[in-house]
């Protein structure tokens, strides 16, 4: 029972961290982006290249830190896939999601995501190949914290809960002390007063791509990191995300946060009560429940 | 060329038979605007139901029940039709992206359900149906075969009658109204959530019959059939073919599902082994292309929606914040 | 015609005698329908083509050489049922390979190959739909699959539980209709051979983690663990099971006979782990096909399905040479029980093997194909049994720990059924 509550603590960390760009792209732009977690996936890919790259050119980096299975080439691989999936992320909207903005209507961004997902997807299976990726094939061992109950932990886990809660209390600086945080609240309240205002409508949203895609990608490296890495695992993340960004309400940042933990525990918590075979439906169970009691969410706005 | 006439009389029944889905969905997302991520729960639950209700009974199974195949068809319907009674209760009244994310989830858990619930279902295996109507009759053959096209071009044609008649009934021109603007709408007294509510449901059992025929053709279907997939399948020719235009649906479908088989034969007949191999991942890619490229450049679709009614500046849908932003 | 038939056939097996294995003027098609596009797939695919290719260095089948047309069915069982009726109907095809998910195999079945008459012959699809089916008489004997090793396997993983001592077993299956079945088989299995079954956990698809259901098999603390799952979540489960400090007491479905599977959990974590498989009989020549295929891939033939795909394609081959030629697909399905008689002359699988065969059937006797999966036999309904094998991982691939015969392991099932 505890073990399942802190497993689904530690699996909440990086659905957190995918839904908080999820939850800030669909307050600003309105529309359930069904791509964002394939962004996760080429964060991965790309760690994974270039953790290749660094270890044979610089082998010292190819040493791990501490008890971690992470080494010095991996840690460098995350801020350069980050920046990386940040720019695709805003290329993705300039080419894409920005034309068929101005084209047609918001439900059909909705559908053009669904295109987007299946084309990054199936691209990445004919690059990398379809069967699954390890950035190490070392496996790790939990400690065990405690023997009654049996609880284990592995350092890894720790890492990744610790580097995802600094994050977010980094973009949680940014968003309430800086002034471009306030300009992006502004932006998502309402776009054109805050043109009016002179906030540069065109540079939030980008900035909101590349906050989302960073983000995305740390998220798809520190899942890879705990599991591994395929080229459907946006496929078998959308969901999850989604109901995390719900059950938070869409638009709310620390709601992203609490949803992504509350539905990394539920779904872990789940299997108590449920056969096993029935868990995919775990996360849309969450949304219906919540969406029945607070219909926007728990820190959502009504909104039209 | 009798294998051609033999494969093209095949081909048809299964297009004919999406066509029926995607005519039910034109009439939820094309003329009253709710957007559904779970086409497949309808289709899945009109499949599993006529099967549960007209097939034979097996061991270990619930189901079976060998009802006279018509009603065995006309309750796959019903449960689709209740099956989204209760999702549009639940879900109609949320923010249409909320919507689309929620009926999403309702098909991811359906084929959950189908997949583990195997005293009712058949669990992973599926369950096999029934003998087809009418096949001690005519045999298996190629004139059966025939003969089900016709009966399924003819549910067509009756679907097709009815969606028309409906768009330019007054319960149809209701329905554009609260789709272009609720809050008019609801000024004029009209009930916005249950009018939805009521094309949801029949959109449904459209899309719920296609699943019964499907499975009818069959007489087999597993959880394989409900996965994810088709829902994207079955939106693609919608929105390739025109959406609010009932005739560019059709036409969509069999665009859509001829250029899916087709590129699988090309590729089979004219791609070296070595490319064969990835023809799956290369399909995909080309259909995401597809629609990415249907809605950049024509997102009216082929065959765009008429505009039955005189109202001037009919065409734009709800000016949303969005569009100011660009 | 049924004389005419045969002569045919002897006519163009001493033709084939004469020209020794010189290409054929004509050509046969046959079709296959398998989901090239899924990781476990590819290979599948492969391994038949190369089937193929062996027979069309010994001179071909029917007096023909033969293509193979090969579709994907992307597990999509609408795509497998037009492939497969494309194939049919635009190809002329008498026999069909395919499919592997029994969800794609099943419609195909009912819809295209029974009422067209064409034969159908399975790797993959474990589903015991198919025997019910044919037992109401619905496939007309056009239904065979090579898949042994359901029944087999799960009687088999008792006895290794039992044998090894372990008092309790947590299972994880694939939440598919071949780990269903296992599942409930194995479950039955281990209560009969007195092994306690402390937990039985569905792995589903396409999950981001498997770590709950890992801990729920954890918590049980058994003495071992049985895995019916594929390479690709079995290695993420079993990654998480170890790191977790679960016991590395395996026993391993042949499903996980994979080099992919060895290599990202690490050999140093498998050396308790001992698998199940089906085996060829204990005959020299029966290494036929593992020699044939590590010439030509490189490496062993480990990977789900790989030696059901080899023998499918194999047997069908075989049955269409004792057809002779412009046999019809039912003609075909009758002949496969002339090669794989079990009173006939034992002929290896490789070309050597089918040369042999051929001239065997030429003569008008009958064959016993000792293929990659065994000694293969059909019973009525086009199921297979098998003698089995219990394998672990080594450097180089795997290797042979125990080797039941065929008699063997039918009285092992008839202890368990007690």
């Amino acid at each position: 029972m505890i073990q399942h509550l802190v497993d689904g603590i530690l699996v909440g960390s990086f659905l957190s961290l995918g839904a908080i760009g999820l939850t800030m792209a669909m307050h600003i732009l309105r529309f359930a982006n069904f791509s964002h977690a394939e962004l996760l996936s080429i964060g991965a890919y790309c760690a994974l290249v270039f953790d290749k790259v660094f270890e044979s050119l610089l082998p010292i980096l190819a040493a791990k830190i501490g008890p971690l299975s992470m080494t010095g080439a991996l840690a460098i691989s995350i801020v350069l896939s980050a920046a990386i999936t940040g720019l695709s992320a805003v290329l993705i909207d300039r080419f894409i999601f920005q034309r068929v903005r101005q084209k047609g209507e918001e439900l059909s961004m909705v559908f053009a995501s669904f295109g987007m997902a299946l084309i990054i997807r199936n691209i990445i299976g004919l690059v990398f190949g379809l069967s699954a990726e390890l950035y190490s094939k070392d496996i790790a061992f939990a400690m065990i914290l405690s023997r009654d109950p049996l609880l284990l932990v592995k350092p890894d886990q720790v890492f990744v809960l610790i580097a995802a809660l600094i994050l977010m209390f980094a973009l949680h600086l940014v968003l309430s002390r800086t002034t471009f945080g306030f300009s992006l609240r502004a932006v998502a309240e309402n776009p054109s007063l805050a043109q009016v205002h002179g906030v540069n409508l065109k540079c939030m949203i980008a900035a909101v791509w590349i906050i989302g895609g960073g983000l995305g990608a740390v998220a798809g490296i520190f899942y890879g990191l705990s599991y591994q890495i395929t080229p459907v695992m946006g496929r078998d993340l959308v969901l999850p995300i989604f109901a995390a960004t719900i059950v938070g309400g869409i638009g709310s940042v620390y709601g992203a946060v609490l949803g992504g933990f509350i539905v990394g525990i539920a779904s872990n918590l789940a299997l108590v009560i449920l056969p096993s075979g029935y868990s995919p439906s775990v996360p849309f169970l969450m949304i219906l429940a919540v969406l029945l009691v607070r219909p926007n969410g728990l820190f959502g706005e009504a909104r039209a | 060329m009798i294998g051609v006439i033999s494969y093209l009389v095949f081909f048809s029944t299964i297009a004919a038979i999406l066509a029926i889905a995607v005519l039910g969905l034109n009439l939820q997302w094309g003329n009253t605007g709710l957007f559904n991520g779970g086409v497949v729960a309808s289709f899945g639950a009109g499949a599993y139901g006529t099967l549960i209700l007209g097939g034979t009974p097996q061991d270990g199974h619930w189901g079976g029940f060998e009802l006279y195949y018509p009603l065995a068809l006309l309750g796959g319907m019903i449960f689709a039709g209740v099956l989204a009674w209760v999702v549009g209760k639940l879900t109609l009244r949320l923010r249409h992206d909320y919507l689309a994310i929620a009926t999403f989830g309702v098909a991811v858990a359906f084929e959950n359900v189908m997949r583990n619930a195997t005293t009712v279902t058949g669990g992973a295996q599926g369950i096999r149906g029934f003998e087809r109507p009418l096949q001690s009759l005519i045999g298996s053959g190629f004139t059966y075969n025939l003969m089900f096209l016709i009966a399924v071009l003819t549910c067509l044609a009756l679907v097709y009658v009815f969606l028309e008649r409906l768009t330019v009934s007054p319960f149809g021109r209701l329905l554009r109204a609260i789709r272009e603007d609720e809050t008019a709408a609801r000024s004029l007294g009209k009930s916005p959530d249950k009018v939805r509510l009521a094309a949801f449901v029949t959109g449904s059992v459209i899309i719920g019959l296609a699943g019964s025929l499907y499975g009818t053709f069959y007489a087999f279907v597993s959880p394989q059939d409900v996965l994810p997939i088709l829902t994207f399948q079955i939106w693609a020719m919608l929105i390739v073919g025109g959406a609010g235009n009932n005739k560019g649906a059709m036409a969509g479908a069999f665009l859509i599902w001829g250029s899916w088989t087709f590129s699988g034969w090309a590729l089979s007949r004219f791609a070296p082994v070595e490319v064969q191999l990835y023809t799956g991942s290369i399909q995909f890619v080309l259909i995401g292309m597809v629609i990415v490229g249907m809605l950049l450049w024509r997102p009216q679709g082929l065959f765009p929606e008429r505009l039955v009614v005189s109202q001037p500046g009919g065409g734009s849908r709800g000016k949303t914040q969005a569009e100011g932003l660009t | 015609m049924k004389k005419a038939l045969v002569f045919a056939a002897v006519a163009a097996g001493m033709t084939t005698l004469s020209t020794g294995v010189q290409a054929q003027d004509c050509t046969i098609k046959i079709g296959a329908a398998l989901p090239t596009s899924v990781d476990w797939g590819r290979p599948i695919a492969e391994v038949a083509q190369f089937a193929v290719d062996q027979v069309n260095e010994a001179g071909g089948a029917g007096g023909c050489s033969i293509e193979m047309v090969l579709r994907d069915t992307q597990v999509d069982p609408k795509v497998g049922v037009d492939a497969a009726k494309a194939l049919v109907d635009l190809e002329g095809i008498k026999v069909l390979l395919g499919a592997v998910s029994s969800g794609v195999s099943m419609p195909i079945l009912t819809s295209v190959t029974v009422p067209a008459g064409v034969m159908q012959m399975s790797c993959c699809s474990s589903s015991t739909a198919f025997t019910k089916l044919s037992e109401e008489g619905k496939t007309n004997g056009l239904w065979f699959r090579t898949f042994a090793t359901t029944g087999v396997q799960s009687a088999m993983g008792a006895k290794v539980a039992a044998d090894k001592g372990w008092k309790s077993v947590a299972i994880l299956y694939k939440n598919d209709d071949w780990g269903q079945d296992m599942s409930r088989l194995i479950a039955a299995d281990f209560a009969a051979a007195g092994v306690e079954v402390t937990a039985n956990v569905a792995i589903n698809d396409a999950q981001p983690s498997y770590r709950a259901e890992v801990t729920e098999a954890l918590t049980s603390q058994p003495d071992a663990l049985y895995l019916a799952l594929y390479p690709t979540e079995g290695k993420s489960a079993v990654r998480e099971w170890i790191s977790l400090g679960g016991t590395q007491n395996m026993i391993l479905a042949n499903s996980l006979k994979s080099d992919e599977f060895r290599d990202s959990v690490g050999l140093q974590y498998l050396g308790n782990a001992l698998g199940t498989d089906t085996a060829s009989p204990r005959v020299e020549s029966a290494d036929a096909f593992k020699a044939a295929y590590e010439a030509k891939f490189g490496s062993q033939p480990n990977g789900p399905g790989l030696a059901n795909s080899y023998d499918a394609a194999m047997i069908a081959l075989l049955a269409m040479e004792a057809a002779g030629k412009d046999a019809s697909g039912a003609d075909i399905a009758a002949a496969v029980a002339k090669v794989t008689d079990p009173n006939g002359t034992a002929v290896t699988a490789d070309t050597a093997g089918f040369k042999a065969a051929k001239t065997t059937l030429a003569e008008g006797g009958t064959v016993m194909y000792q293929g990659a999966t065994g000694n293969v036999r059909f019973d009525a309904n086009g199921d297979v049994s098998a003698p089995a094998v219990v394998w672990k991982f080594t450097d180089s691939g795997t290797e042979e720990v125990e080797y039941l015969s065929l008699t063997e392991v039918d009285a092992f099932i008839a202890s368990l059924k007690k």
